[in-house]
C-alpha cells in the first residue's frame, strides 16, 4: 500500500486581487522507501504543495478540495491537536533555508534533545543523549561539536544540524524543500548522498521540491513536473527525462546549461507563466508551447498514459501513446 | 578564439583584506583575505568566466573592477592604462566604459524610477545626447535585451515586472552607455531555468553586435561553460586554474576543479560519477597564510611541500594554466576514503 497518496488535491490563497488557485488537481502517490520529486519554476505552486501535505500553510491559504492519505488515514480529517503529533514524529520538514530555523541562543544539542523529548517524554537523559549522539555522527557533524551554538558552525553544518532533527523521531516521511540551494556545491553533493543513504538505511520516504532538475534527477525515483500550480508530467525518473512528452518537460530540460555533451544553443522559453487568480480554460502552457493548437486553448488536457510509470496532462502527445 | 588577442583589462597581482570589525577596547578585528595576489587577463571581446564558492573573492574582483572597492595592492589595467588611482573627470570617463550587471534584479533596481527613468539615467549623469537622442538610445536599447515593444514597459515599475524582467532592465542600464566592459555578477542566480537562458543568450548576442568584453562571475561551472571562452577557477582568493572553459571542465587538473565536477549533480551524464575524488574527509589543519590553499582538504597534497609553500600558476598547455605542484595528468589518486 502507498504511505502517501494525495487526491485531486487544490489549495488556494485569499489575496487583494481575488482567490489564487496555486495548486489545482494534484494527485499523486507515494510508496515506503521511495523518493518523489516535484519541480517547476518558481510560482508553480511545489512549495505550497509541501506545506498543504504538513498542513502547514499561512492563514490566508486554505485546502479546497482533495484528500491527502498518509499511512491509510486522511490528514485532512484530523483536529489540529491530531495533526500535531503527526509533524515531526511521521512527516518531517526540512525547509528552504533551514539552517535560520535553529534558535541563536541555545545550544544545537539542546535544541535537538528538546525535539526528542517533546514527542517521545518517555525516554531519559542518557537514553536521548545516545539518540542525539548517533544522529550526529549519522549526518557526519563532529562529536565535539555538538555542544556548540548555531553561529559558531558553517551554513552547511547548520543544514546537517537540520537534518539531525528531522530525523529525530524517525519519521516515515520527509518534505524537503530545496533544502541545499543555500548551498555551495560540495556541500550540497554531501548533503545528498547524505539523503540517499537516510533511504537506503531507514527505509523514509522523501518528497524532494526544487527547481532544479539536475538534484532531483539525482535522488529521486519518480519526478513530477509542476507549472503553473498543475502536475503536467509524472513518472519515473528515467521515464520522464529520458524521454519527455509534455513540451513544458522538453522546454525546461533544452533550457538546462549542461556540464558534458554536445554544446547546443539553450532554448529559452517564450513568454511568463499565466496568472493563476484567472487562468486560462484550457492548457495553462498553451500560450508558451510551439504546437499549441487551437484546441489546446478551448479544452482542458487529458491525463494520457505514455506507458504504465508514466504520464502525461496534454492534448497532443496521442502520438507518443502508440508507440 | 577568433577574437585577437588584444588584451582589454587587466588585474595585476591584486590583493585586497578586509578588517572584521574590531572588538571593544581597541582590539582590532581579524584580517581576512578576501583577494590574494590574482592575476587575470581579458582579451577583447571575450567573455572570460570567474568560477567559485560563495567567499571566494570573486564578487570582490568584480566589485574593484568597476572601482567600487580599492586594491589593497597590484594594479587593475583598462587598455593598458592604470586605473587604480583614477580621480574626478578620468574617473568618470572610465565608469563610462566600465559597467556591472548585479546579481539581485530585485534589489539593484530603484522601485520609484520608471523603467525609462531608470535606463535613461545613466545618460542624463553622463550628459549624453539631447532629450531626442537620449530617448532614441533608450528604446534601441530596449529593444535589443527584448523589452518590446518598449513603450509597453517604459512607463511602468520595477514591481510590475518579473525577475526576469527586471534582469533585463538591469542589463539595459548597464549597456545603455555603451561600455567596452562588463562585469556580471551572478546574474541569473535569482531566476528560473527558462529566464536565465534567456539572459544568457541575451549576453551573448550583446558581445557578437557590440564586441563587449565581460567578466562573468558564477558559481555554476554548467553556466560557465555554456557562456565563457575562458574560465579562472578561484578558491580562497587564489586563482587555481584557468584554461578555455571547454578544456578545465572535461579536463580538469587542479584538485579543487576536480572536487567541484565531483560534487556537481550529474544530470543525462552516463560516464563515471566520481572521477576524481581528491577531497579528503576531514578538514586538516593549516599553517596560517602559507602554503596551497587547498592543503587543508587535498588527498593530493604532500604535507611538507605543499604547507609551507604556495605553489604559483603554472603552465600546462598552450592557455591552461594550474596553481598545483602535483597537477600530473594522473586522473585517479589511489583509492581510499571518499569525501
Amino acid at each position: 500500500m502507498a504511505l502517501l497518496e494525495v487526491e485531486n488535491l487544490t489549495i488556494g490563497y485569499q489575496s487583494q486581487k481575488g482567490f489564487l488557485k496555486a495548486v489545482e488537481g494534484v494527485s499523486f502517490s507515494l510508496d515506503k522507501g521511495r523518493s518523489f520529486g516535484f519541480v517547476g519554476e518558481s510560482g508553480c505552486g511545489k512549495t505550497t504543495l509541501g506545506m498543504a501535505l504538513m498542513r502547514l500553510l499561512p492563514p490566508n491559504g486554505r485546502i479546497e478540495g482533495g484528500r491527502i492519505f498518509f499511512d491509510g488515514k486522511d490528514l485532512l480529517e484530523k483536529t489540529d491537536e491530531e495533526m500535531r503529533k503527526v509533524r515531526w514524529q511521521e512527516i518531517a520538514m526540512i525547509f528552504q533555508a533551514a539552517m535560520n530555523a535553529l534558535n541563536p541562543v541555545h545550544r544545537v544539542i539542546d535544541q535537538i534533545t528538546e525535539a526528542i523529548h517533546t514527542h517521545t517524554p518517555s525516554h531519559n537523559k542518557d537514553e536521548v543523549y545516545e539518540q542525539v549522539r548517533a544522529l550526529f555522527k549519522f549526518v557526519g557533524l563532529p562529536e565535539d561539536r555538538m555542544r556548540d551554538y548555531p553561529h559558531q558552525y558553517s551554513g552547511g553544518m547548520k543544514q546537517r544540524a537540520i537534518i539531525a532533527m528531522a530525523l529525530a523521531c524517525r519519521p516515515k516521511l520527509i518534505i524537503a524543500d530545496e533544502p541545499t540551494t543555500a548551498l555551495d556545491v560540495i556541500v550540497q553533493d554531501q548533503i545528498l548522498e547524505e539523503t540517499k543513504s537516510l533511504q537506503r538505511e531507514f527505509g523514509i520516504s522523501i518528497i524532494y521540491i526544487s527547481h532544479d532538475i539536475s538534484i532531483v534527477a539525482d535522488i529521486c525515483h519518480d519526478i513530477g513536473v509542476m507549472y503553473a500550480g498543475q502536475l503536467v508530467e509524472y513518472g519515473a525518473r528515467e521515464e520522464v527525462f529520458d524521454n519527455p512528452v509534455h513540451h513544458y518537460t522538453e522546454a525546461l530540460l533544452s533550457s538546462y546549461p549542461t556540464l558534458t555533451g554536445e554544446k547546443s544553443q539553450l532554448m529559452p522559453i517564450p513568454g511568463e507563466a499565466p496568472n493563476l487568480i484567472n487562468p486560462p480554460f484550457g492548457c495553462r502552457f498553451s500560450d508558451r508551447c510551439t504546437e499549441a493548437r487551437v484546441s489546446c486553448r478551448s479544452n482542458p488536457p487529458v491525463w494520457l498514459e505514455i506507458t504504465p510509470k508514466h504520464k502525461v496532462f496534454c492534448h497532443q502527445c496521442g502520438k507518443h501513446c502508440g508507440e | 578564439m577568433d577574437h585577437g588577442e588584444e588584451t582589454i583589462l587587466e588585474l595585476d597581482r591584486i590583493v585586497k583584506k578586509y578588517r572584521t570589525k574590531a572588538f571593544l577596547f581597541g582590539a582590532r578585528g581579524q584580517e581576512v583575505i578576501a583577494l590574494n595576489e590574482i592575476s587575470i587577463k581579458v582579451t577583447r571581446g571575450e567573455i572570460f568566466g570567474l568560477v567559485g564558492e560563495s567567499g571566494s573573492g570573486k564578487t570582490t574582483a568584480g566589485r574593484l573592477i568597476v572601482r567600487l572597492e580599492q586594491p589593497g595592492e597590484g594594479k587593475i589595467y583598462l587598455d593598458d592604462h592604470d586605473i587604480t588611482s583614477l580621480k574626478g573627470k578620468a574617473s568618470k570617463a572610465y565608469s563610462r566604459r566600465v559597467q556591472m550587471i548585479f546579481q539581485d534584479p530585485y534589489q539593484s533596481l530603484n522601485p520609484q524610477l520608471s523603467i525609462f527613468d531608470t535606463i535613461s539615467e545613466p545618460l542624463i549623469i553622463h550628459k549624453i545626447g539631447n532629450t531626442k537622442a537620449k530617448e532614441d538610445a533608450v528604446w534601441q536599447t530596449m529593444k535589443s535585451i527584448g523589452l518590446s515593444p518598449p513603450h509597453d514597459f517604459a512607463h511602468r515599475y520595477p514591481h510590475q515586472l518579473s525577475g526576469g524582467q527586471r534582469q533585463r532592465v538591469a542589463i539595459a542600464r548597464a549597456m545603455v552607455l555603451n561600455p567596452e566592459f562588463v562585469v556580471a555578477d551572478e546574474p541569473t542566480s535569482m531566476l528560473d531555468a527558462s529566464m536565465s537562458a534567456q539572459i544568457f543568450n541575451i549576453l551573448l548576442e550583446m558581445r557578437k553586435k557590440l564586441n563587449v568584453s565581460f567578466l562573468f562571475i558564477t558559481h555554476s561551472l554548467a553556466a560557465a561553460r555554456y557562456l565563457c571562452d575562458r574560465i579562472a577557477v578561484i578558491y580562497r582568493g587564489n586563482v587555481v586554474e584557468v584554461g578555455p572553459g571547454d578544456e578545465v571542465i572535461e579536463n580538469p587538473k587542479h584538485p579543487y576543479t576536480q572536487a567541484l565536477i565531483d560534487a556537481l549533480p550529474k544530470f543525462r551524464y552516463s560516464g563515471d560519477k566520481k572521477r576524481y575524488q581528491t577531497l579528503i574527509r576531514a578538514e586538516r589543519r593549516v599553517p596560517e597564510h602559507a602554503g596551497c590553499p587547498f592543503f587543508s582538504r587535498c588527498k593530493r597534497a604532500d604535507p611538507i611541500k605543499c604547507s609551507r609553500e604556495k605553489p604559483p600558476l603554472m603552465r600546462l598547455g598552450d592557455s591552461h594554466s594550474v596553481a598545483c605542484f602535483y597537477a600530473e595528468p594522473g586522473i585517479k589518486t589511489s583509492s581510499g576514503d571518499n569525501a
